[in-house]
Formats: structure tokens, sequence, C-alpha cells
């Protein structure tokens, strides 16, 4: 997979570099417009990360020009202004998905897996987790052709660990994916405890669900 | 305000019309008054004037015909002294020798005094004047009756004071036309500029015509304050629009390098978590910059309001969002859905956000087992959402702050950035809700919404 970070800054272009390199991406970067321009009409890349408030020009005018010329790229917009219109706009003109600053790297990751299985309409849209069977299309969980019955927030949790699994995730990253954007004044909160608690109730009626780790004062991580 | 002013109006607040109505009325009342006051005097003084040149005229005449054709042509008596009246007594000439030097008049004098004609006194303006003829001292006396004089001067009294009220009444309303014609200006000032205090985004520029220097130069000054003004909150907006901007960069840069740090498998514990703990510091950051940001875009109206929503709809959905929450804590919410009201026009994320703080702030506020009760309903044509808990309460003199950012009261211990009420307060204000609470220490909240769109 051939991804493009179009980020002016050198700093957060490099980190997105290291996790995406890990992930076994291959990553290309550019830290400006022009730049970004000719290498996405010179290579062909699966990713475009953009980053819109680029010195010498709107990003949007780079993935403007970058569709007209038919690249097909799936765009991910990355962007500080956090406008409801960015989002639309960056969205009509094409972008796949639109992600506001400060993002995680993990939300970033788990929003290109879910770009490349739209994109690429994966047959078998499941994962397997120890004696579990995640469908991400019918967003249902089977253990031994058993339907478990999450809510929703329990199945992204689950969701969002499996995708990550032998990684920890910390409460921030998963309340950020939980509750996205939403503006709440209690981040301190232990809702996460409460969801995984609840979730691994009703895991671990079905089959044994010790890799599902406790990091004390950190947060979770599925350990397979 | 002076003492005068304050006696006069009682430290009442009035329109500049009225005052220069009261003005001009007390002040033409305290000129017909004295005016009133005077006019016998003066009157008198004109009259007696008159009478006194006319009585020394015909001393004059009389005194020539004297000493031209002796005195025996007028004195006939053999006292030769000599009376002559007209046929109402209203005139008289008397010319008397003086026997006794001693009790010589001066040169001249002239005053009122009751004379006897015929047996009947009456009141006559008098020259008495004496004169040397032969060697012999006479005293001349003219008089004139002053009985018409009196008449005289009531009719000129009357005729004057309807004169002056007549005038009075006149220049009374003149001076209110042209002090209506005067202050129109500063009427139009007034309605147009100042009554609401527009918000600057939305205020007149345009000159309100005037021939008065002073309101002349006020309209510039108004004009120039609200454009300082604008300029002062456009820097704002941009500063904290900007602000907010440049620091999500930063906060990127080093939120992704500590992601990136804590997958290296080889950390202690002991790290993990500091770098965990690091992580929600920032995470903490970017959302206070998140809600400064979103309340200075509500703020510089620069969300939309098209859409429309029903309460019921948008609190049903909002409390189905918290449900897990509420059971956490065992808190029963009870629905008072009594009524229903459309909100329109609005901007449904916005509301959302509006609810889900309130609602939430029951919650974390509230003790557990405890109860929340929403209703909805219409008083006197109002439409209340009332949302009351159970929980803390805060104190009467904390109430006012609570809306204030980062006023943040010392009821809790749950970590919060202190912006969710100022959000909410800023959403109900963009969509012209007002907002009153009401609380008790360890009894409760209640958050009352009026719609009065």
């Amino acid at each position: 997979m051939n991804v493009l970070i179009v980020e002016d800054e050198r700093s957060l272009s490099h980190e997105m570099e290291i996790y995406l390199t890990r992930q076994n991406f291959n990553c290309d970067v550019a830290f400006n417009g022009k730049s970004g321009t000719d290498k996405v009409l010179t290579n062909s890349y699966d990713f475009v990360l953009l980053d819109l408030g680029l010195p010498d020009m709107d990003g949007l005018d780079l993935l403007k020009d970058a569709r007209k010329k038919g690249s097909e790229a799936a765009f991910i917009v990355l962007t500080a202004r956090g406008e409801v219109e960015d989002k639309i706009k960056g969205l009509d003109l094409g972008a796949d998905d639109y992600i506001p600053k400060p993002f995680s790297l993990a939300e970033l990751h788990s929003r290109m897996q879910a770009i490349l299985r739209r994109k690429h309409g994966l047959k078998s849209n499941t994962m397997t987790v120890a004696d579990f069977d995640i469908d991400i299309s019918n967003r249902t969980v089977q253990c031994k052709a058993q339907t478990i019955n999450l809510t929703k927030k329990e199945f992204d949790l689950f969701h969002y660990l499996s995708l990550h699994k032998n990684r920890v995730l910390t409460r921030t990253q998963l309340t950020e994916h939980i509750w996205g954007d939403v503006l709440e004044d209690d981040y301190e909160s232990n809702y996460i405890d409460v969801h995984v608690k609840n979730l691994r109730k009703k895991l671990s009626a079905h089959a044994p669900i010790d890799w599902f780790e406790t990091v004390r004062g950190v947060g979770y991580r599925i350990n397979i | 305000m002076g003492f005068f002013e304050k006696v006069l109006f009682k430290k009442k607040v009035t329109t500049i019309q009225t005052k220069f109505a009261i003005y001009n009325a007390l002040s033409k009342s305290l000129i017909i008054l004295s005016f009133m006051a005077l006019l016998p005097l003066i009157v008198e003084k004109v009259v007696y004037d008159h009478i006194d040149k006319r009585l020394i005229a015909r001393t004059e005449r009389i005194l020539l015909t004297v000493q031209k054709g002796g005195i025996d042509d007028i004195v006939l008596e053999q006292d030769c002294s000599f009376e002559s009246y007209s046929i109402l007594k209203e005139e008289f000439v008397a010319i008397y020798p003086i026997l006794d030097p001693r009790k010589m008049p001066p040169s001249m004098e002239i005053k009122n005094e009751a004379w006897q004609i015929d047996g009947e006194k009456m009141q006559h303006r008098i020259i008495r004047r004496p004169f040397t003829y032969d060697n012999q001292l006479y005293e001349l006396n003219i008089g004139e009756g002053i009985s018409s004089i009196e008449q005289l001067k009531s009719t000129i009294q009357r005729f004057s004071l309807i004169m002056m009220i007549v005038v009075v009444v006149i220049s009374l309303f003149v001076d209110l036309g042209f002090v209506r014609i005067l202050m129109k200006p500063l009427d139009k000032i007034m309605h147009k500029k100042l009554q609401p205090v527009p918000s600057p985004n939305n205020f007149d520029f345009t000159t309100i015509p005037s021939t008065t220097h002073e309101f002349n130069k006020l309209d510039q000054r108004i004009n120039e304050m609200m454009l300082k003004l604008r300029d002062a909150f456009q820097i704002e907006k941009e500063f904290i629009s900007n602000v907010s901007h440049e620091l999500q960069t930063p906060i990127s840069i080093v939120q992704n390098r500590l992601e990136n740090i804590m997958i290296d498998a080889n950390l202690s514990d002991d790290v993990l978590v500091r770098l965990s703990d690091s992580q929600r510091t920032l995470n903490r950051m970017s959302k206070i910059i998140k809600a400064l940001l979103l309340i200075s875009k509500i703020e510089n109206d620069q969300y939309l309001k098209s859409e429309e929503v029903t309460t019921i709809n948008i609190l049903d959905e909002v409390i189905q969002d918290v449900e897990e929450r509420l059971n956490q804590k065992n808190i029963k919410l009870i629905k008072q859905f009594y009524e229903d009201f459309n909100i329109k026009p609005c901007n449904r994320t916005l509301l959302y956000t509006m609810f889900t703080n309130l609602i939430n702030n029951a919650i974390k506020y509230n003790k557990e087992d405890g109860s929340i009760i929403i209703t909805t309903k219409f008083i006197d044509d109002v439409f209340h959402i009332e949302i009351k808990d159970t929980g803390i309460g805060m104190k009467k003199e904390d109430l006012p702050a609570i809306f204030d950012r980062f006023k943040r009261l010392n009821t809790s211990t749950a970590e919060g950035f202190g912006l969710g009420l100022p959000i909410v307060k800023t959403i109900a204000a963009f969509h012209k809700i007002d907002i009153t609470v009401d609380s008790e220490p360890s009894v409760g909240s209640t958050f009352d919404l009026q719609f009065s769109m």
C-alpha cells in the first residue's frame, strides 16, 4: 500500500510516516502543494493524507486538480479548521474521509482500513479474535455460531481493540473513537471502563477471554 | 443632576422634550406672575408721569398769564384768592396769597391729596407752586382728579394680561415645536443606533443628517466607536480562531509522537502510565481549545440556523444517548412531556450539544439513585423546558457565575474543563432561548429554558 502524506508540518508528517511504515505502508511525503500535486499525478497511491492548510495552496484545490486528472487514490483530508463547511466541501470534491486535527494515529489507521474495505469490497468482511468472529458489515459478533447481543458502543469498542490487537489502546484513544468529536466536559469519566466491563461480561459468557487485558493506569489490549 | 432638577423631577428620568416642556411652562408662568405683580406699578408710574407733565405745563401757562396781564385779571375775590373747577370737579385751579411766609411751601411739589370742592372731598393729583407777584407771595394749586386713573389702570392691566397669556401660549407651542424639530436628529440617533445597542456587526453606519453641530458630532463619534468596537471584535474573532488552529498543529505532533512512543514494546509500565497521562492532558488541552473555538464561532454567527426540530424528538434522542450513564449511577429519568414545540429556525447539532451538556450535567452532579425530571410545557404562551435534578446543588451566590467561562465551582471533584455551561449559554443565546437556574445545596438544581422565538 502506497501512501502520500501532504503536510507542511514536518514533525507531524514524520510521526505519521513512522506509524504507517510500522503498519507496512510505503510512505512518501510532500511538504507543499506543488510537490504534492506533482507526486499525486506522477505516482500511483492508494492513499493521500492531505493537509488543507498548505503554504502555497489550498489543499482542496490539490484534491480538485487530482480528481480532475483521474487520480484514484483515496483522499483523507486532515485539517485544523474543523469546520463543517470544510467537511462538506471536502467530501463533495471527492475526499473519502475527513479527520480534524489533532487526531490519533490509531484512529487514522482505522479510518484507512474502513476505506479499504469500502473501496475494494472485501469479500470476507470479518475478523476473527480467538473464538469470536466479528462481522464488520453487519456489525455482529458471533461465537461458535451463536450471536452475541452487543450495544453499538460495545461493538465499536471490540472492533477497535481487535483492529489494533497486541497493542495497548489508552482510555483517551478509546473515548475519542467511541464518542468522536463530541465536546464533553467530562473527559476524566470512567464510562469506557463501564463499557469494557459489560463487553467482557458478554464475551466471557461464551468463551474464555484471558487475552482481553487491562493495562493498569493506561487502557486495554487484546493480546493474541 | 443639579439641585433644581432634583427638586423638580425628583430624580425621575424623563426625556429632554418633557424637561423642555416643563421648563417652558414654568418659565412662562414666572414671567406672567412677575408681570402681573409689576404691572400696576408701571401703569401708575406712566400715568402719573403723564399727569405731572401736564400739570407742570399748565402751571407754566398760568404763571405766564399772571406775568403778562397781572393777577387782577384772575383774582377776583376780595381776599385775593381764586378758585375755578370744571363741572365734574375733575380739574381745578386755585390761587391763594400766602399770608404767613413761614408756611411757604417748597419751590414745587406734586402729590395726591383729597381736595374739598363744594363741600365734597375728592382725591386729586395736585401740583403746588409758590410765586411772587407785586411783592405778594401766592400759592398756585392745580389739581386733576385721579378716580379715572384707577379705572384706566385696571383696563390696561386686564388688556395686558390677556395679551400676555396669548403670547405665552403661542410661544409655548412654538418652543415645543422648535424643540421637537431641534431634537429630531437625537431622536433618530437614539432609535436607530442606540435602542437597543446592536451588535457592531449589524450596526447601521449611515449618517443621521442634522444642522446641529453637537448632534453631528455625537452621531459621528458613535459611528467611530462602533467601528472601533467592530474592529476589536473582528480582531478577537480572528485571534481566537487563529490561535486555536495554530495550537492544534503542535498538539497533533506531540499526540502522534506519544502514540508512536507507546507502541514501543520496551517501555516499563511506569513510563507507559505516564505517557498515557500525558496523552490525556494533551487531550484536555485540545478539548478546551475546541470548546473556545466553538463558543467564538457561535458568537460570531458562523453557524447556520436553517433547520427545525421538535423538542420532544431531540430530547428523546439525547436521553437515549446518555442512557448508559443514567444506568451507571442508577438515576431515574422522568419525562413529563406535556406539550411539544417546534424550534425553528435552529441548528440541530448545536441544540443537540446543548441538551447533551445539560442532561449530562444533571447526571454528573446527581447522587446515586437520584432522579432527573424533564418537563416540557407552555406557561403563559411561553414554551418551557425544565431540567430538574436531585443532585448536590449549588449555593445561591454561586449561581450567577456558573455560565462564566473557566469559573468552575468547588462542588465536584470530577475534573472538567469548565466550559460545559458556557457552551450551553452560548448556544441558547444563539437561538434566543433564555436560561434561568434555581438551586439549593444538597437538594438539587433546576435549569429552566424559555423559548421566546
